[in-house]
């Protein structure tokens, strides 16, 4: 998660743009370039695309999500919690013979255990998500570009980041455009006449 | 319209487009932002009003109920649950449909549901927020509803979680949750597409905050795409479970008719096929609104007709080997109960019930009917009907013929069942129309996967079949189009 | 990325002469009809142990035929859902599928010697006593079971032959108005195996306690069915890439999906023997709760011993695969993937043995029966399964969806 935005503003005394942004025509096309801005060496870069681009994150060099870790968990939490609270109540709390069965009636608690690891899981899935996505993130310097809305149509880009090591205002863009770029911009990094943009878009 | 591409037929090398007309990443925007973003249409007050009407007959009816208390529904005693538990089942059942598009059919692949996931979604919240209705309102003394849920009291009792409908209140309301979760997570992305569209400054604060901020970075994409995925593989068993779990009222129960190993899978089943006839009633309405006929296409329609001929048949399966497992126990109870069914006082029930159920679909195996607008949406409609007589008769055919003879009596609904039963389609109607009115009813983002452009692979060459040696002449094979089933 | 596409030879996608693959039908037969020798010898030294063998044939026989049924399932369901990524793994199934013609000569002889041993309702005198068995004579009864027997075993034998035949010839001409006339016709295929599937459930195993009822069983069957069916072809489809016989052709793809499958269809039994389980228990009415006492503790007055046997199938059936086969890691792997499938193998093998020897012992009893008819019948049919597929490619090399299949990945 080397390159959350969030950690802009400390690390970026002295920028003057947030870095470069490029727009692809192609999914093929965006494929080659992230491959090409993988193997020169980039770290600190991402693409933006309407649409997850299959495999992308091979040609990216991401490595697989963490999620499922956090999913497992959540989801044996929820449903040993289910499961606790279920015996605790019929054994302990509130002891009740029903139906002439014993007191710890373990298969009448798998229903409602079940359910419980489910919404465990569940929650751990989205709220993980979130957390891993830094979401919500209403403010992005990338939203300053008037072209950047085409992100959630058709527009498929890669945006390499000024703090990166092998950054420079003028080759990196150069590099973009030798890449098949329909168009490249600086993005700034900060707009002196925004603040308090809720929408967050163009 | 007319000039629409057939795409029903799967050709065997290669596979058919799933969407048509000729659609670009830009024009499949345009085209299912559009309705969302267009003066409010004349026709769309067609559907609201009359539903917002029904919904306050739905109002009228609860308030009445709660004033004067069940004896406004028709119950008598042997039959002490009838609109409210049949009601309850239906509107459960019918959200079964848009999990199993938005999941199931992800896990297996089949990428023609994006053009119809994000309203089964819709269509499953709003089944299910029709569904928790009914048990709030039908346990009597509806003041003390919440003692339903785990909450510490001064009183020191806790619920009976041995208890079928207990496990009702988990699994619906859990259902509920995550079914709500899914959608949204869809929608993140689509409504971050509304907001960069916005003209206004107030739709760019409402639709970007709902947004999240989202900006398509992949590295986003990646653990999104996990979670989809996750969510997807947790729904499955879910859905596979509240239904299962609905069916567990009646099984749990020693009386015959209920009783029986078959339920929950018999349930799901039929819970999947009322809820595809729903989307099918429902798509078939959208996408002339909304003139989707080359994004919502014939072969969807096929497609759906197809898991409805599947799903009607294992309904048709469970009723049979319920029949034949009746005789075959030689119990005279269980034998009795069925024979009631078929011929007793509910058979016109029973007999609805049959031929909506079991023998509209069939006509599904004929390719001609499959791609039939008007059979399709008579058919979508008779087999919600017969969906709901199944419950019906499931429910009062069993309880009217009790134990003891003197007990038996028949069960009349009131107007007030009909009232609940109708005011329930307006609470769905409503919400469903405000859903089409304000959200994409396309999952955008989705769709867009399905185009040829999308795959960054288009047109490469993964794999050479050749025979004789490493070098040998390449056998002339059908390319991998995208696209396809799993 | 970009080197350049997979090169699949399709004339190396044969049974080698020489191999271990070319020599196995010999040898499978030998030891098949060795231990079937051994197992009728052993049969005829008492009339106990004669019981014995009649119920360790029948484990023996089921399971196997599960495994070609299941099979026969996957073939099916492969082409009404036209689906793409399995046709490289699709000529094993058909293969596996026409086993189920042998499993018919394995079972009418020796069930019919070992009526009377099996089925508690052939016995006249019983059926004179008891009501319940008057009551169900017009099903239970011999020529009834006959007459069913020999409809399952034709619609299945029929089915499995049709669809081999059909997709070798395809082989041949490339044909592409065969995958067409194979996809139209299945699901009429999946109709009548799903109808044929459950009363064979009915009539072979649940009738084992014939005053025993559950709706749910021919779908219990079915979900032990589809699991060994599943189970057998990865343990095939890997042992072949082992060899050298599947070079270039299974990827991490192809497994992850077996895997998944697997995965899904575990849960899926699980579920299904859990349901019928648990109305049982819960309602508790005496006529039901019977079957599942003589696999628990039994009742005072007629205690077993089962406890063990049963808790084996939930932990080893579920518990153990449900963790062990979810991560994707796993199903990627083909050493672990491998182990997960003939565990689940010996897991379907251990569900027959549930359903069907608590009719014989009231406690848990192994014996060497169990074993050689075990080799008896595995022998056979693994002998049949090779021999069929050293006849012809190992997958079908003119499909039209070939292509798709070798290149697909997951989503």
């Amino acid at each position: 998660m080397g390159l959350m935005q969030l950690d802009v503003p400390e690390a970026s005394g002295g920028y003057r743009h947030y870095g470069v942004l490029a727009r692809f025509r192609t999914a093929k096309e965006l494929y080659r370039a992230c491959e090409a801005v993988r193997d020169a060496g980039y770290s600190k870069w991402d693409a933006l695309t309407p649409f997850p681009v299959h495999g992308l994150e091979k040609a990216m060099g991401l490595k697989p999500s963490k999620l499922p870790f956090v999913v497992l968990a959540t989801g044996l939490g929820g449903a040993g919690l289910g499961f606790g609270l279920q015996s605790w109540v019929h054994i302990m709390a509130y002891p009740l013979v029903i139906s002439g069965k014993p007191l710890f009636t373990w298969p009448a608690f798998v229903p409602v255990t079940f359910e419980l690891g489910v919404l465990g899981a569940a929650l751990g899935a989205v709220l993980g998500m979130f957390a891993f996505n830094k979401l919500p993130t209403y403010h992005h310097p990338l939203f300053r570009s008037p072209n950047f809305a085409r992100v959630t149509d058709d527009g498929l880009f890669i945006a390499i980041e000024a703090w990166d090591p092998k950054y420079d205002d003028e080759d990196t863009a150069e590099f973009l455009s030798g890449l098949g770029a329909a168009e490249v911009e600086h993005v700034p990094i900060e707009d002196p006449a925004d603040d308090g943009d809720g929408g967050g878009g163009a | 319209m007319a000039q629409s591409q057939d795409n029903t037929h799967e050709p065997v090398a290669g596979r058919a487009p799933l969407i048509v007309g000729g659609y670009d990443f830009r024009s499949l925007t345009e085209a299912v932002a559009e309705p969302v973003e267009r003066k409010t249409p004349i026709g769309w007050w067609l559907f609201f009003l009359p539903s917002l009407a029904m919904l306050g007959l739905f109002g009228v009816s609860i308030g009445w109920l709660f004033w004067e208390g069940t004896g406004i529904w028709g119950l008598n005693n042997p039959v002490n649950w009838g609109f409210a538990i049949v009601n309850f089942v239906f509107w459960v059942g019918i959200g079964h449909a848009g999990t199993l598009i938005s999941a199931i059919l992800f896990l297996f692949r089949q990428k023609w549901r994006t053009s119809i996931n994000r309203a089964a979604e819709a269509m499953t919240i709003f089944a299910v927020m029709c569904a928790l209705v009914f048990p709030g309102i039908h346990v009597g003394r509806v003041w003390v509803a919440y003692w339903m849920f785990p909450l510490p009291n001064q009183m020191d009792m806790w619920p009976n979680f041995r208890s079928p409908l207990i496990w009702d209140v988990f699994a619906v309301s859990i259902y509920g949750t995550v079914s709500l979760m899914f959608w949204y997570v869809g929608l993140i992305p689509d409504l971050a597409t509304i907001r960069d569209r916005a003209k206004t400054r107030i739709r760019q604060i409402v639709y970007g905050v709902f947004a999240l901020g989202w900006r398509g970075s992949h590295r986003n994409w990646l653990h999104y795409e996990r979670a989809y995925l996750m969510l997807a593989g947790l729904a499955t068993p879910l859905v596979l479970s509240v239904h299962s779990v609905v069916s567990m009222d009646f099984a749990t129960a020693q009386l015959p008719g209920w009783h029986t190993t078959i339920f929950p899978p018999y349930f799901v089943a039929g819970a999947i096929f009322s809820g595809f006839a729903m989307v099918m009633t429902l798509m078939l309405i959208c996408r002339v609104v909304f003139k989707m006929e080359d994004i919502i296409t014939m072969r969807h329609l096929e497609n759906m007709a197809k898991i409805m001929l599947l799903t009607g048949c294992m309904v048709g399966y469970a009723y049979g080997i319920e029949m034949f497992i009746a005789w075959y126990s030689g119990n005279p109870y269980e034998q009795f109960a069925f024979a009631n069914r078929a011929l007793g006082p509910y058979a016109w029930a029973y007999w609805i019930m049959v031929s909506c159920n079991v023998i509209t679909p069939q006509l599904f195996w004929i390719k001609k009917m499959r791609n039939h607008i008007g059979w399709l949406f008579i058919s979508s409609i008779l087999i919600n009907i017969g969906m709901w007589f199944e419950r019906f008769v499931i429910v009062t055919s069993s309880l009217h013929r009790d134990f003891l003879p003197a007990n038996w009596d028949y069960y009349q609904a009131t107007f007030w069942d009909f009232a609940s039963l109708i005011g329930s389609f307006g609470l769905f109607f409503t919400m469903f129309c405000l859903f089409a009115r304000f959200l994409p009813l396309v999952a955008t983002a989705e769709v867009k996967t399905v185009l040829p452009e999308a795959d960054p692979h288009q047109g490469e060459e993964l794999v050479r079949v050749v025979r004789g040696g490493g070098d040998g002449e390449a056998v002339p094979q059908a390319a991998p189009a995208g696209g396809g089933g799993a | 990325m970009a080197h350049g596409p997979r090169i699949v030879d399709l004339d190396r996608l044969v049974i080698r002469p020489g191999s271990g693959w070319a020599r196995l039908p010999l040898v499978a037969g030998g030891v098949g009809a060795l231990f079937t020798v051994v197992s009728i010898v052993l049969a005829r030294s008492s009339p106990e142990d004669a019981k014995q063998f009649f119920h360790s044939w029948l484990v023996a026989v089921v399971f196997f035929l599960c495994i070609g049924l299941g099979s026969l399932f996957f073939v099916l369901i492969h082409h009404a859902t036209k689906a793409g990524w399995g046709v490289v793994v699709r000529r094993l199934a058909e293969n596996l599928a026409c086993a189920v013609p042998l499993m018919a000569v394995l079972f009418v002889p020796v069930v019919a010697l070992g009526m009377y041993d099996l089925f508690h309702w052939t016995h006249a005198d019983a059926v004179a006593d008891d009501r319940l068995l008057q009551v169900k004579e017009p099903w239970l009864n011999e020529t009834g079971f006959w007459l069913r027997t020999a409809i399952y075993f034709a619609v299945w034998s029929g089915l499995a032959l049709y669809y081999r035949s059909a997709s070798r010839r395809q082989d041949e001409s490339g044909d592409e108005a065969l995958s067409r006339r194979m996809a139209r016709f299945s699901p009429v295929g999946v109709f009548l195996f799903a109808v044929t599937l459950s009363f064979a459930g009915f009539d072979w195993l649940m009738s084992l306690e014939p005053h025993w009822y559950s709706t749910m069983f021919g779908v219990y069957f079915f979900a032990g069915t589809v699991i060994s069916a599943f189970a057998a072809l990865t343990v095939l489809t890997l042992s072949l890439d082992f060899t050298g016989h599947f070079r270039g052709v299974i990827t991490g793809e192809h497994l992850h999906d077996l895997g998944k499958l697997l995965f899904a269809f575990t849960v899926f039994w699980a579920y299904i023997a859990f349901s019928q389980f648990f109305l049982i228990w819960y309602a508790n009415i005496p006529e039901e709760t019977n079957w599942f006492l003589s696999r628990l503790h039994g009742t005072d007055l007629n205690p077993a011993d089962w406890r063990p046997a049963t808790m084996l199938l939930a932990i080893g059936h579920f518990a153990v695969p449900f963790f062990f086969l979810m991560p994707r890691t796993i199903k990627r792997n083909r050493v672990l993937l491998l182990i997960g499938a003939l565990w689940m193998l010996a897991m379907h093998l251990w569900d027959v043995f549930w359903l069907v020897m608590p009719n014989l012992h009231r406690e848990m009893t192994f014996s060497l029966l169990d074993l050689t008819s075990l080799l008896g019948v595995g022998g056979l049919f693994i002998a049949m399964v090779s021999w069929l597929m050293g006849r012809g490619a190992l997958l079908p090399t003119r499909d039209p969806r070939l292509v798709e299949s070798l290149a697909f990945e997951n989503i």
